[in-house]
């Protein structure tokens, strides 16, 4: 990671657009940051957390994003500039408290919410667009079509929310969040203020400064105003520009990563001189006068963005109100079908509807040499599924999950949730997962199978989750397992780690995000503390570990938890640079893909760390790979993997 | 016969699924797909072959009994009523205790013995009594272990995947105690020698048991369960008709179940069974019906004759003739279950010359049914 702290106004660093997000809040003099890891927006909190004490602020890691916001409001309250950022899905998780604080105003202290979204969701279980929720609850909105942008967009949002006060939202994609790009850098405040929760009058409020919601209709309309004023700062603002000619053949409408890639694409077809773009960096809301203005420069109109037509469908509002006799231009986007409604963009995707707009044919590359790439392609690149890492305990958790599923017999479920453990949906967990959802959302489905036995419902349920996410949001529906009395057997797989993320502390740890150690929460005590039964595993006692399970399974009951219980292997293994043994194959003794194998540890077990060798008919095992865990030599059928401890 | 190969997954559809498995345990042990527990095989993953040894050796798929007939005794399958066989004799131990211990005349304990003390074996793969009276399959190395294993249970237990758990490496002599089609597994695994497992030319004697039905383990064990203190009980009997009942013993008395109320608990496979003495075993052992405390032996191979011998010349074994009344009642049992067992499996296919799993001769079947 990149030092964000440098103190070298006017100079130039390379900064993935998050580290230019943190950099941001650090030239605005925030004080209070708090997140909950969640791909792709972690290295922010990551990368204050990591030059807090030096730079005198304070980071933590929450244990869900809705008390991350609270606590920055709490701040925010107090006067010091305070910010929260998350994924899509913590923008779901703080939406009560966000709606409220809407109403009730931010403090003294400047608040920013940044979140980014994950198109195509590629480190996500759903795809989704949290710009709506700006219009949905009336909170200005920004995204950053650059990296400078990334820096230069935070930073001015403190001073807004501060001016309006209320929360402002800064989105971003993960295209930009994980890029790295030049930004230039301002300079750095030389002292933080004094917090202080002033209870006297403030004349931006109707009441009294008490952050409340009530009364909430006059406190709605007081949004409104807010929101007014910033859309009369937009119109004039320098994050919205347009390149092209005046009199355009197209106008690309677009924000946030789609302003390069429309950029891009534009000049792939060499159209700079027939296709204007008009690139939104303020968002909502619109700057209706500024739209207005560049509608007129073409009577097509393509709006270029991921996933929702958000920006298509307030433009429309904007074109629809506008006075009878003036040039309506034709829309394409979403609406027309020329860009997807779903999945991430690209200049080609982008090329490919500009084209079709102004009926040009499109190729980017040659068709031969197309074809001749995607051979190549296939013949060379190895094919690598989506697994757990060699030596994760998570793989045989699910192992010793599958057997005793399969001798239980009564066909039971494993409801899943979110983490590393969300891949044993597929062959990584044997195909274990029957139901994924969100954070604490598999212990929460299985509060409902439980309760069906008055139905006829006999089959076994199990709920995974991992530590994190057990302090997350499983407790709640732990406690309803408990009061409700159902039927159903929590897994902890406790890593020691938010691993997925980027093993970002988490209570569990005893460390915090500055690295601070505190007592460590435990799991058990307060399943213990519910009056719950707990176990207690070691993943790798496969035997052991499958045969508490079917032993819960058969006693039934109400809820109960097992807690499988081994480090992430990764953060092992980087702290002790050790391998536990040496693990070997004996090709004497595999029998590889014939009867009484059938290539078990290849085929079915799958770690990385093991080959199946075509040519001699028998695994092998990659010693570059393999960590040595030892765990394959445990299932091997014929006993051919040897292990000796290091 | 048959060309397709068939593997797992017809073992699945043609034999577990349709209600045909006998729990013999030739299917499981051997790979790490299929395993026995609690009365029930276990498809833990899928396996990828199309061709697999647990459809060959299961007795209830294809068996061409003509084929195993000659490679066994070298002679044709007649459908004779005790099968192929060179004597048929009473036999006791003349240990008080063993007899005490073991079932009616302790025969079965005291040839493993004698096995193992001769050095003719060097392990014996038995069912053992689990302390909740579940049985579960053992390999005994010790004459003591050999009398710890005694008793009869009468519920099914998968032995054959001790027998598929010897290491493959291994060269112990082994010795196997076996049901009717325990018996027939084994007989197909020497007709076509398993790969990737112990060679199976290291089991030397296979001791085959009398067998009319075995009852389930998972459903009859809840069934002692809810009725017995089973660590309490000491043994289990079931006396020859009239008698109608089921009998367990322990330290204080006997308690005894109506034989109908145990028969609901009888594998429904059992009912397509043709062989009630073993007839592919070396020795078969059973019951004397009205004589207690003896055994009848029905003497069949080299190795069967040769272990009897051993025993008599012993002292430890003591032998008598067989009354002729007990022989022609012994004869007209197993001639029932045989021609039962065809009507069934007539019945269920609707013809004689499809008998589900069994190749037998069309002479024989005509004969039987006539």
């Amino acid at each position: 990671m990149a030092n964000i702290d440098i103190d070298a106004p006017g100079t130039r660093q390379l900064f993935i657009g998050n580290e230019a997000i943190a950099r941001g809040a650090l030239e605005a003099g925030v004080g209070f940051a708090a997140a909950y890891p969640g791909t792709p927006s972690s290295e922010i909190l990551d990368s204050l957390a990591s030059v807090a004490d030096r730079a005198g602020i304070y980071a933590q890691w929450s244990v869900n994003e809705k008390v991350a916001l609270e606590a920055a409001a709490g701040a925010s309250f107090a006067g010091i500039r305070a910010m929260a950022s998350m994924k899509q899905n913590g923008v779901n998780v703080v939406s009560d408290f966000l709606v409220n604080l809407v109403m009730t105003g931010s403090g003294t202290g400047g608040l920013v919410l940044v979140g980014c979204d994950d198109p195509s969701a590629i480190s996500s279980s759903n795809e989704q667009d949290t710009r709506p929720i700006a219009k949905w609850f009336d909170i200005p909105l920004l995204e950053p079509g650059s990296f400078q942008e990334c820096k230069d967009m935070t930073k001015w949002l403190f001073d807004l929310s501060e001016e309006l006060g209320t929360i402002c939202m800064l989105r971003s994609v993960t295209r930009i969040a994980h890029a790295r790009g030049v930004v230039k850098l301002g300079e750095l405040p030389k002292a933080q203020r004094r917090a202080f929760f002033d209870q006297v009058h403030d004349a931006r409020s109707v009441m009294p400064t008490r952050f409340m919601p009530v009364p909430s209709s006059l406190r709605h309309a007081l949004a409104h105003v807010k929101l007014q004023n910033a859309r009369e700062k937009f119109e004039s603002s320098p994050f919205n520009w347009y390149v092209g000619p005046d009199r355009a053949d197209l106008l690309i409408i677009t924000g946030g990563s789609c302003w390069l890639y429309s950029l891009e694409a534009v000049r792939a077809l060499g159209l700079e001189d027939r296709v204007g773009i008009l690139k939104l960096g303020t968002l909502w809301p619109l700057p209706e006068k500024l739209v207005e203005g560049h509608l007129g420069r073409s009577q097509r109109v393509l709006v270029v963005e991921e996933i929702d037509p958000f920006l298509e469908r307030s433009v429309m509002e904007v074109a629809a109100a506008l006075p009878p006799d003036s040039p309506r231009p034709v829309f394409y986007g979403k609406r027309s079908g020329h860009i997807n409604a779903y999945g991430e963009l690209n200049p080609d995707a982008v090329g490919k509807a500009t084209a079709a707009v102004l009926s040009l044919e499109y190729q980017t590359r040659d068709v031969e040499y197309g074809k001749k790439a995607n051979e190549l392609a296939g013949a060379n690149v190895p094919q690598r599924m989506m697994t757990f890492c060699p030596g994760c305990a998570h793989r045989a958790t699910f192992w010793a999950i599958k057997n005793a599923l399969k001798l239980d017999g009564r066909q039971g479920i494993v409801t899943g949730d979110i983490g590393c453990y969300s891949m044993a949906l597929g062959p990584a967990g044997f195909f274990q997962v029957r139901t994924m959802h969100c954070m604490g959302g598999g212990i929460g489905v299985a509060n409902g199978l439980g309760k069906l036995a008055q139905f006829g419902f006999d089959q076994p349920v199990l709920a995974v989750c991992g530590d994190s996410t057990f302090f997350h949001a499983a407790i709640p529906a732990l406690i309803n397992g408990v009061y409700n009395e159902a039927n159903f057997i929590l897994v902890v797989l406790d890593n020691s780690a938010t691993a997925m993320t980027g093993f970002q502390p988490h209570p569990g740890t005893g460390v915090t995000a500055t690295g601070q150690e505190t007592g460590a929460v435990s799991i058990e005590a307060i399943c213990r503390a519910l009056g719950v039964d707990v176990a207690v595993c070691d993943p790798f006692d496969l035997a052991g570990t499958t045969s508490t399970v079917l032993e819960m399974m058969a006693d039934g009951g109400r809820a109960r938890v097992v807690i499988m219980r081994r480090e992430c292997e990764l953060v092992r293994s980087h702290r002790e640079k050790t391998k536990p043994y040496t693990v070997r194959v004996d090709p004497d003794i595999c029998v590889g893909e014939t009867c009484g194998c059938a290539r078990l540890c290849t085929r079915v077990f799958r770690c990385p760390g093991l080959i199946w060798d075509e040519e001699a008919g028998k695994a092998r095992i990659d010693e570059v790979i393999c960590t040595g865990c030892g765990v394959c030599a445990d299932i091997c059928p014929q006993g051919a993997i040897t292990k000796e401890a290091t | 016969m048959t060309t397709k190969p068939k593997g797992y997954r017809e073992l699945l559809d043609e034999v577990i699924d349709a209600g045909l498995c006998t729990l013999c345990g030739a299917c499981v042990g051997a790979c790490p797909y299929l395993v026995a527990y609690k009365g029930r095989i276990v498809l833990l993953d899928n396996c990828n072959l199309a061709e697999g040894q647990c459809y060959l050796y299961c007795p209830r798929t294809y068996v061409d009994m003509d084929a195993i007939s000659q490679k066994t005794f070298g002679l044709p399958y007649t459908g004779d009523e005790l099968g192929t066989m060179r004597e048929v004799l009473m036999a006791r131990s003349t240990d008080a205790g063993t007899r005490e211990r073991a079932q009616y005349g302790g025969t079965v304990t005291t040839l493993l013995s004698v096995a193992l003390a001769e050095g003719l074996v060097d392990a014996a793969v038995v069912s053992k009594d689990s302390e909740d009276r579940v049985p579960v399959p053992y390999v005994a190395r010790s004459e003591e272990e050999v009398l710890d294993c005694a008793g009869s249970n009468y519920m099914a237990c998968p032995v054959l995947e001790a027998l598929n758990r010897v290491p493959r490496q291994s060269e112990e002599r082994l010795a196997l105690v076996a049901t009717p089609c325990q018996c027939l597994a084994v007989a197909k695994m020497k007709l076509n020698s398993p790969e990737n497992r112990v060679d199976i030319g290291n089991l030397k004697l296979t001791v085959g048991l009398f067998c009319t039905w075995a009852l389930s383990p998972d459903g009859f064990h809840r069934f002692l369960r809810e009725n017995l203190d089973l660590p309490q009980v000491l043994r289990f009997d079931i006396p020859p008709p009239p008698a109608e009942r089921f009998d367990a013993y322990t330290a204080s008395g006997r308690t005894s179940f109506p034989l109908k109320q145990v028969r609901q608990f009888v594998m429904s496979t059992c009912a397509l069974c043709l062989d009630m003495t073993a007839e592919f075993a070396d020795v078969s052992v059973g019951s004397v019906e009205g004589i207690e405390g003896w055994n009848t032996v029905v003497v069949r191979t080299e190795a069967g004759a040769e272990v009897m011998e051993r025993a008599r010349a012993s002292g430890k074994l003591e032998t008598a003739a067989l009354p002729s009344e007990n022989l022609a009642h012994l004869k007209e049992a197993a001639l029932l279950k045989k021609v039962r067992a065809l009507k069934q499996i007539a019945g269920r296919t609707g013809s004689r010359s499809d008998l589900l799993y069994l190749g037998l001769p069309a002479g024989v079947v005509d004969r039987l049914l006539a």
